[in-house]
């Protein structure tokens, strides 16, 4: 080995670096992106609040209903039963807490919303604590404390009988989806404009807009194959439960899909090579990843990050196939309305920035 | 204007008119006010060292780039809508091709752009032309430089443009095939196409029915390469071209 010829390869690439001021930047300002957003995220011991009702029809004991309230991960609010699991169906309350007059003793039901893991586990374990508190107070001052009722938990959606698997693998659907395509579009728009191609087509009769919405047209197709392949894979092969219906998953993989290809596009502007296309991905694909309610519920995320949320796409299609493929609502449900129509805002936004990032080159 | 070489070149009204044409890019003055005026039927060589202008105004001529200042008109009107209509055909300095795709499919993509009808005895026909008609199928990837040349001007004739601008478009192309090309271009020019053609290959320029010799952002001296010669009272174009250029930077 000869360590001048070592020393020269090493000095290119010091020199290559130096010149590439946007992959220098990168290595260093992405992780400290990726670290700040961990570090608002699980850092901080904000509480994750779950809002569960008492149902005043069948109320549990009031030292119970006490220590929830006390409990400040919990807020808690009373209604009928009835009313109570109208909530718990939309979704608006995270459980609710009733009695039920047991052989041997009346004992507590818990019944969980249950489509989000991780809400359903913050939500439990905020409200078993309640209850441990409520029976280390003696009814009766003096006396020996109470051995703890019985708990009884159910689930309106996942539970015992569904893996996690089965409740993250309709988000991790989108995420899939949203990340390939805007990698691809990203890598092979760049592509376009490096190779020359880009100029070729624009001194052809060919609009901006149509050569954007071809690519939209192109990459959706291969998407919604990717979604086929990983729904069929999932349900033949991990054996996991999905409910909604197909053509309403597609509809919402297709639209999360017009923002992805477009943005990947309009970012292909920001790139000068391959290498900094992929480098895109920690700014643009970590922070929703973090934040879009795959691992923690967007209501619960500290104060500063929920607005990065909201102005994420995968925060709604997360929303909207957990909707249909969990909780099994149809496409003319508010929430999934809803969220089709704010990725269908994004997608007209990321599509005229994609048209417009074509503009900027040729005049 | 002088009598040019050829046949009924430069007979027709004016196809390009482009007056004081200026750019910028940056704190490069790519072209400083420069004129040319093409003729229908036209070919039109614009001769000059490497980063004289050519290519931008090339560029210019086929609405990608919209000049600072100056005008610059295709049959009256603005490019791009003469580009819009199909009626420029643009061969680009490196082959802008798709190198997954085969020749076929990569033709068969750009006369899907430019609305060509009859497009698989259009794509034989243009095949043909450049001789390729046996590598119809050959992915362009595994295709030399030269062949991808031959395919990147195919892909410029496919729509029958009547005008053709190339962009030094022999380079890396054989003698024989070179030859060949500009009988082609001749042909082309015969049936009253207008070719703006860029090249820094003298013998190439002389086959052209008028020169422009374009250095810093400027045409320094326009006319047929025998009146250029004359001009200079040198032995041969390559000559005169360095003679006319030092006298005006002189």
């Amino acid at each position: 080995m000869n360590p001048r010829r070592v020393r020269a390869v090493a000095k290119r690439i010091a020199e290559q670096f130096r010149r590439d001021r946007r992959s220098l930047g990168l290595l260093i300002g992405a992780p400290i992106l990726v670290m700040s957003l961990v570090g608002a995220l699980w850092g901080s011991s904000t509480a994750q609040v779950s809002r569960i009702v008492v149902a005043t029809d069948r109320a549990p004991a009031p030292q119970l209903v006490a220590a929830l309230r006390r409990s400040p991960a919990l807020a808690v609010t009373e209604t009928t039963v009835d009313e109570a699991m109208r909530r718990l169906r939309d979704a608006t309350v995270d459980a609710v807490i009733s009695t039920r007059v047991g052989f041997v003793s009346t004992e507590i039901v818990v019944v969980m919303e249950g489509s989000d893991p991780f809400r359903s586990g913050t939500t439990l374990q905020s409200i078993q604590r309640a209850v441990l508190a409520a029976v280390s107070v003696p009814p009766i001052p003096g006396a020996p404390p109470a051995g703890p009722p019985p708990v009884v938990v159910e689930y309106l959606h996942g539970g015992p009988d569904h893996t996690l698997l089965d409740l993250l693998a309709p988000l991790l659907i989108g995420v899939f989806a949203f990340f390939f395509t805007f990698l691809l579009s990203a890598v092979s728009f760049l592509r376009e404009r490096t190779s020359g191609t880009l100029e070729r087509l624009m001194a052809t009769p060919l609009r901006r807009a149509e050569l954007v919405v071809g690519y939209l047209a192109g990459f959706s197709v291969f998407a919604l194959i990717q979604a086929v392949v990983i729904i069929a894979f999932t349900v033949l092969v991990l054996n996991v439960k999905y409910s909604g219906s197909l053509a309403t998953i597609f509809l919402i993989e297709a639209m999360l899909v017009i923002v992805s290809v477009s943005l990947g596009l309009f970012i292909s502007a920001f790139a000068r090579t391959e290498l900094q296309a992929v480098q895109f991905i920690p700014v643009v694909l970590v922070p929703q990843i973090f934040l879009s309610g795959l691992l923690v519920p967007v209501d619960q995320l500290p104060d500063v990050l929920r607005p990065f949320a909201a102005i994420m796409p995968l925060t709604y299609s997360n929303e909207a196939l957990r909707g249909v493929m969990v909780r099994g609502l149809e496409i003319g449900d508010p929430v999934i309305v809803r969220d089709l129509l704010v990725l269908a805002a994004f997608g007209v936004v990321t599509i005229a920035g994609a048209i417009a990032s074509i503009r900027r080159e040729v005049a | 204007m002088s009598a040019v070489e050829g046949s009924a070149a430069g007979s027709g009204a004016a196809a390009l008119v482009a007056t004081d044409v200026t750019k910028r890019f940056g704190s490069v003055e790519a072209l400083r006010g420069l004129s040319v005026t093409v003729r229908e039927g036209e070919i039109y060589g614009l001769l000059g060292p490497n980063g004289s202008g050519k290519t931008t105004f090339i560029r210019c001529v086929a609405g990608l780039v919209r000049p600072d200042a100056g005008s610059l008109a295709l049959w009256g009107g603005e490019p791009r809508e003469a580009v819009a209509a199909g009626r420029v055909g643009y061969m680009t300095q490196a082959a802008a091709l798709y190198v997954e795709l085969s020749v076929e499919e990569n033709l068969g993509f750009f006369a899907a752009l430019e609305g060509v009808d009859g497009v698989r005895q259009r794509i034989e026909e243009v095949l043909r032309t450049v001789d390729l008609l046996d590598r119809r199928r050959s992915v362009v990837g595994t295709l030399s430089g030269g062949m991808r040349q031959r395919v990147s001007l195919a892909a410029a004739l496919l729509h029958d443009p009547r005008l053709l601008l190339l962009d030094e478009p022999t380079v890396g192309v054989d003698p024989t095939l070179r030859r060949d090309f500009w009988d082609h271009f001749r042909g082309l020019a015969t049936r009253g196409v207008t070719i703006l053609v860029s090249s820094h290959v003298m013998d190439e320029a002389g086959r052209c029915d008028r020169l422009g010799l374009i250095r810093d952002g400027r045409v320094l001296a326009e006319g047929s390469a025998k009146e250029l010669v004359a001009r200079a009272g040198t032995a041969d174009l390559e000559s005169a071209f360095l003679t006319l250029s030092e006298g005006a930077t002189a």
